[in-house]
């Protein structure tokens, strides 16, 4: 299958009048497969997470007790929901300013495809069933906790441009 | 009966499409079916990407410098490329998404709540754009004959390599379209490359001992800033761990190396007793966590619990507690913590044939200016590997002579379980006639063949 350069494409504002408000969503991780892909509302029904008054959030699906621990996304990352939306031949860049490039017109135009940004979010739950998950050890929290920080200490140059030799 | 279902779900939808808040609390206690929307076929996915990049930022596909595939990455002409990290669940502890959806009263912009089959989350991290082109750096001729090339001819390496697809090619070519995607490729070229000015064009050769000076500035980075609490555990204090000697007196088994080793020893002191599985993991932690775990252990020993001054009384007393062989001083963690930050980099980031020279050329630079000297640290690995041998030997010397005795009992065991086996075959064998026949007397009983004797 051929993966066509995407581009991120921001969900259309509602109307001109209104500013643009992000739609947002919550990502819940919940510790069983569901089998199924796409829309399930109405979900007050079986899905009703609370808060606890020390904090802890509690959901009981399908009669199990669930509890969640609630992962912040770090700073300078936004969490984004978002699926392919169909492709199109690319026309020029619209800012090609060409300066020293030659564009080659014609054969070879990658396809250029679209992914459609449909809800934001800056926090995610990892539900667990009747304890936290363990922080140490779930991939998704060590993800987004020790990996990007861990990456941005790699990859990082632009602040230490180079060894003087 | 599923008539009266189906009026009542009538009802109930008819109060839906009114006012949802109602028929949330009315759908609880009735016996209303939803039907399920039709699964979507491109199900949305959830990523984690950066916030400042340009609207202009393209997902494409180049190739990996590590495994030569391709690899979707995000590259943004302000800030450079992202890697993509798939986190998915693993198949014993499956996990899907329930993506929420905002309770708003914004209609238009309404997300619906969907699941997920997969649990994927795809998580974008910043990638030094220097490693996207080092397999080209790399290909143009070994170590010595290395010629100066243009960027061009380095990126037209890049895309004429073997593992390339058509894809990763037309979709770098489209990339070096933007001047700035250039722009930032060539200024991290410089960097590991020698330059010179030819005809007006910068020309690249690569260094590798920039390249290693590079990795190596990256790498002092992570272990200052301290690595993750997982990759501590498994490769800095499980690599240093000294095998356990047993329970001896404090002041007969420690052999401080240093400052530092005694600062532990303190430790050992207060926390040995208490914690003895927890001991090597906190003798061989970095030198802040030990004077925690001192104070806080002091702490509980004022407390004037029963519990705590039962504990305090025991760590107190010197003897008694479980010592390693031999504990890593403040150096060799640093080193060792260093190390692992330089062997991640080239494992995951550099073409393999890279990754083995630059190592061999670490070895080659032990140079203490630049706080690469990795002998403290070999030393200790020595040592630590005679310690282990020495351990195993007199674990197996006690195995062997267990065994001896295991040997025998097995050899019986063995036989009696063949012979039980033999038995058993030959019995299901036989028909449950001949089997009870067997007990019977048979001693005054003629036998069958009597009767066809000639008479």
């Amino acid at each position: 299958m051929p993966n066509p350069i995407l581009k991120l494409v921001e969900p259309e504002k509602s109307s001109d009048d209104k500013p643009a408000t992000t739609t947002t969503t919550t990502p819940h991780m919940l510790p069983c497969r569901i089998h199924h892909d796409g829309p399930v509302e109405p979900v007050q029904s079986f899905w009703d997470p609370r808060v606890e008054e020390d904090g802890t959030k509690t959901a009981y699906f399908r009669g199990r007790k669930l509890i969640g621990k609630t992962v912040k996304l770090p700073e300078g990352y936004r969490g984004v929901v978002a699926a392919a939306a169909g492709t199109e031949i690319k026309d020029r860049r619209p800012e090609d300013d060409g300066n020293g490039v030659d564009d080659l017109e014609g054969e070879g135009q990658p396809e250029l495809g679209k992914l459609q940004l449909q809800a934001e979010f800056d926090e995610m739950v990892i539900w667990g069933h009747e304890a936290t998950v363990d922080v140490s050890a779930d991939p998704y929290v060590r993800g987004m906790e020790e990996w990007l920080d861990l990456a941005n200490q790699i990859h990082s140059y632009t602040t230490t441009p180079s060894t003087e030799k | 009966m599923a008539r009266t279902r189906s009026t009542k779900g009538a009802g109930a939808g008819a109060k839906a499409t009114s006012s949802p808040k109602t028929a949330t609390t009315t759908t609880n206690n009735s016996s209303t079916v939803y039907t399920l929307p039709a699964e979507s076929e491109n199900p949305p996915r959830v990523f984690v990407l950066p916030k400042q990049t340009s609207p202009e930022a393209r997902i494409v596909t180049l190739q990996n410098p590590r495994y030569s595939k391709p690899t979707r990455y995000l590259a943004c002409a302000s800030t450079g490329f992202y890697e993509f990290t798939k986190i998915s669940a693993s198949k014993t502890a499956p996990r899907s998404w329930l993506l929420h959806g905002s309770q708003g009263d914004d209609c238009d912009n309404k997300f619906d709540t969907h699941t997920t089959r997969g649990a994927d989350l795809y998580v974008s991290s910043a990638i030094d754009p220097v490693f996207l082109v080092l397999p080209a750096l790399v290909k143009s001729g070994s170590d010595k004959k290395r010629r100066f090339l243009s960027s061009d001819d380095h990126f037209d390496a890049l895309s004429e390599s073997s593992s390339t697809t058509d894809e990763t090619t037309s979709h770098l070519s489209e990339l070096l379209k933007w001047p700035e995607i250039r722009r930032i490729l060539e200024k991290r070229m410089e960097t590991v490359c020698d330059t010179v000015e030819a005809g007006g064009e910068q020309m690249f050769r690569l260094n590798q001992d920039k390249l290693l000076d590079e990795i190596l500035l990256k790498a002092k980075r992570m272990a200052k800033h301290g690595l993750p609490k997982s990759m501590v555990e498994k490769f800095v204090t499980k690599a240093l761990e000294a095998p356990i000697l047993g329970i001896r007196s404090a002041q007969a088994a420690s052999k401080p190396s240093n400052a530092a080793t005694s600062q532990q020893e303190s430790s050992h002191d207060n926390s040995g007793a208490n914690t003895p599985s927890l001991e090597s993991a906190d003798s061989q932690s970095t030198m802040s966590s030990v004077e925690t775990t001192y104070t806080s252990v002091s702490d509980a020993s004022t407390a004037a619990t029963s519990v705590s001054s039962l504990s305090s009384a025991a760590a107190e007393e010197p003897n008694n507690e479980v010592v390693n062989a031999m504990s890593a001083s403040q150096e060799v963690i640093d080193l060792q913590t260093l190390r692992v930050a330089f062997d991640f980099i080239c494992s995951t980031y550099l073409p393999p044939a890279l990754s083995k020279a630059l190592k061999e050329n670490l070895l080659a630079t032990n140079d203490s200016r630049k706080g690469t000297d990795f002998k403290p640290l070999d030393d200790y690995l020595v040592q630590l590997a005679k310690l282990r041998q020495l351990a195993v030997a007199a674990r197996s010397t006690d195995y062997s002579r267990k065994r001896t005795m295991d040997e025998e009992a097995d050899e019986r065991a063995e036989k009696k379980r063949k012979k039980e086996e033999e038995d058993k075959i030959k019995n299901a064998n036989m028909s449950r006639g001949v089997k009870q026949l067997k007990k019977v007397n048979t001693s005054g009983m003629k036998k069958l063949s009597e009767f066809f004797k000639k008479k």
